[in-house]
């Protein structure tokens, strides 16, 4: 792959970050069981948080020698945190918290909409034709045919497919 | 031997099955080929979606999506200069070229027939291979099978990755976070502080499902708005007489491809670049100069990357150890599912086994079929706006990641490790080893503390044993030599001596 002469933005303190969790496992590991015994439960991951500790070390020694990536925030905003990512990211945080209450159906469909008209910008009539169309196959594949149990919710949609059921089963 | 060859064919003969297979396979064309959707991500999000059927179900649909999905990469290749998958790396440097010479049809008939044969040279092999395999590892030690995933782990760390210490990094990291939970020997809590939750350890599924899905997806929110470029594409079907002379190729092409696919921790992506190298080598004069639309830069990739595909099967089922990326999410499946792959496997369920290379010859025969028809809607799906695609993908991996356990603490394990990949891929870590280590973990564990008791917890005698075993010696040296060829490893050396002082 390409290799870096510059830094960029934040490397260092993802590496950092790395080291010092290293440095936490490490720690922990060592609680387990100590250097009781080579065969102990601890043995295996105070060995490899030991290699984890070491490699983010040279990672970060590496990082440190490296130029500045200079561009400071909005360098660090345009390559590391682009508006789009940070935006979405709160989407998904939205839906997975909203999953459970609003039921999947609503909550989707919510999701989808609100990041489908970020990502697109098109206009609101075709935005919300997507979504639908979206969710309907996503119902169809998932929730029909593979079975899969997802979060009810407010749309008790269970019951309105039991009823559908029943409604083609009684009119044959 | 009547009851292999009922199994062989069951799926050829059960129309859910078969349907299943198609799907898969179709999936996969279109999984590989969209860039930004990986075969690693379709299936990690549909083991939480498959987890609750019958496993020959869910290994029909996974197998086809393999198989489709490694061809899948070649088609925007081709096309569009992007590699839809890495195996396809090496198809774009002859593919594109040919396409901007009008011939995007000849080359996409052509990689298509040669991806059908390479496949079937794996599947061969696989078939005849696996069960001389499957006997000999039974002679492996606990030591043997530990340095054996040290060696695939070591080998997808520093392949493919930035740096050794990244890859070594991403390895430890995913063996680390395999640890997690009840120690399955002594029952003693490893790094659960105390939560309940964290006795059952971190689920594995909901760890791909963010490093391959969600991450990935974030990452390409990075270049929304690239501009496809339009092909024309017309006859796709190949002519008999270039069939005819790159058969002798595409042979050894396979054979490069089998023999890196079976290799633990080496895949599709290398076996192709080793065999475009080939190609170029044994080529004394093409036809057209490599690089500007060489039909053997084609075939060569092409045969080797789904030549691979039956290759890495052969550790997966024997050895328990995943070839790559791809089988490392596949074995979780066949986890989830209670089988335990490794040399049993192919003793107590040879069912199993001959299922699958039956299955696999199958979505074969399908990778041909869809390879050579639809390629009409292929360019329609293929112009799918982004926007739609990366909302769908999340929502499915915050679905999946639900369904494992009907619980949101899925989905926050999932989005944290989605997070933590999205950072990791931006300053250039591989999240694979991540995932080959969290399925390795127990198998390492497991292994070095049975090495180490049979030596009555003595270092020496356990070193003494690695270098007096030949197996053993063999392996370790592998290991050596793969470090020692990753030059950096000496300046790393040199270096984590000071900065440990530092720090420590």
């Amino acid at each position: 792959m390409e290799t870096h002469t510059n830094r960029r933005p934040g490397e260092i303190a993802f590496n950092a970050a790395l080291f010092g969790f290293s440095l936490f496992m490490f720690w922990q590991a060592y609680q387990i069981s100590g250097f009781s015994a080579l065969s102990s439960a601890g043995a295996f991951p105070m060995a490899m948080s030991a290699i984890m500790l070491i490699a983010s070390a040279v990672v970060l020694f590496r990082s440190l020698r490296l130029a500045s990536p200079g561009g400071g925030w909005s360098g660090f905003r345009s390559e590391v945190l682009p508006p789009a990512v940070l935006v979405f990211s709160l989407f998904i945080l939205a839906y997975s918290i909203t999953l459970k209450s609003l039921g999947f159906l609503l909550a989707s469909f919510l999701f989808l909409l609100a990041s489908i008209w970020y990502l697109e910008r098109g206009p609101i009539g075709r935005t919300l034709l997507l979504a639908i169309a979206s969710i309907t196959g996503v119902y169809v594949i998932f929730r029909l045919v593979f079975q899969v149990v997802l979060p009810e919710g407010i749309i008790p949609e269970r019951a309105i497919l039991a009823a559908l059921g029943d409604f083609f089963a009684g009119s044959k | 031997m009547m009851d292999a060859l009922s199994y062989l064919f069951a799926s050829w003969l059960q129309p859910e099955l078969l349907a299943l297979t198609a799907v898969g396979t179709a999936a996969g064309i279109y999984i590989g080929a969209i860039p930004g959707l990986s075969v690693t991500m379709a299936v990690s999000i549909l083991i939480s979606f498959t987890f609750g059927w019958e496993v020959n179900h869910a290994l029909a649909l996974m197998n086809g999506i393999f198989m489709g999905g490694v061809y899948g990469g070649s088609r925007t290749a081709i096309l569009l200069n992007i590699p839809g998958a890495p195996a396809a790396i090496a198809t774009a440097l002859d593919g594109y070229p040919m396409a901007r010479k009008g011939e995007a049809g000849n080359a996409i008939g052509l990689s298509t027939v040669m991806s059908f044969f390479g496949g079937f040279v794996g599947i061969i092999v696989l078939a005849a291979g696996a069960p001389v395999v499957s006997e000999f590892a039974i002679l492996f030690q606990p030591r043997d099978y530990m340095l054996l995933a040290v060696m695939g782990i070591l080998l997808v760390g520093s392949l493919s990755g930035e740096s050794l210490a990244k890859g070594i990094f991403a390895g430890a990291l995913g063996m680390l976070l395999g640890t997690v939970g009840l120690d399955p020997m002594t029952a003693e809590q490893r790094f659960t502080f105390g939560s309940v939750e964290l006795m059952n350890g971190i689920s594995a599924v909901a760890l791909m499902i963010g490093l391959f899905g969600v991450s990935e997806a974030l990452l390409q929110l990075h270049n929304l708005h690239l501009a496809a470029v339009k092909q024309k594409v017309d006859k796709i079907i190949p002519s008999f007489s270039d069939l005819k002379k790159y058969l002798p190729l595409s042979l050894q092409t396979s054979a490069i491809g089998v023999i890196i696919g079976a290799l633990p921790g080496t895949g599709g992506d290398i076996a192709a670049l080793m065999a475009y190298d080939h190609a170029k080598r044994v080529t004394k004069d093409p036809e057209v100069p490599f690089g500007q639309g060489a039909k053997e830069g084609l075939v060569a990739p092409e045969s080797a990357n789904n030549a691979a595909v039956g290759g890495a099967y052969i550790p997966m089922l024997t050895l328990g150890i995943p070839g790559d990326a791809v089988t490392a999410v596949i074995i979780g499946a066949l986890f989830i599912h209670g089988l335990n792959p490794g040399p049993l496997l192919l003793i107590e369920k040879p069912d199993m086994f001959w299922f699958t290379v039956g299955n696999l010859t199958l979505a074969n025969i399908f990778l041909l079929i869809f390879g050579l028809t639809g390629i009409r809607i292929f360019t329609k799906i293929i112009e799918c706006p982004k926007g739609v695609l990366f909302p769908l993908i999340l929502l499915l991996s915050v679905v999946g990641a639900y369904s494992i356990n009907n619980s949101l603490s899925d989905v926050w394990w999932m989005l944290g490790f989605g997070v933590l990949g999205y950072f990791m891929k931006l300053y250039g870590y591989q999240v694979g080893p991540v995932v080959l280590g969290i399925i390795l973990s127990r198998l390492m564990d497991d292994n070095w503390r049975r090495a180490i008791i049979s030596e009555q917890e003595s270092l020496p005698a356990f070193f003494y044993g690695m270098i007096t075993s030949p197996l053993s010696a063999v392996l370790f040296l592998a290991i050596v030599l793969i470090l020692l060829s990753q030059t950096p490893v000496w300046k790393a050396i040199k270096m984590h001596a000071s900065p440990r002082l530092g720090r420590g």
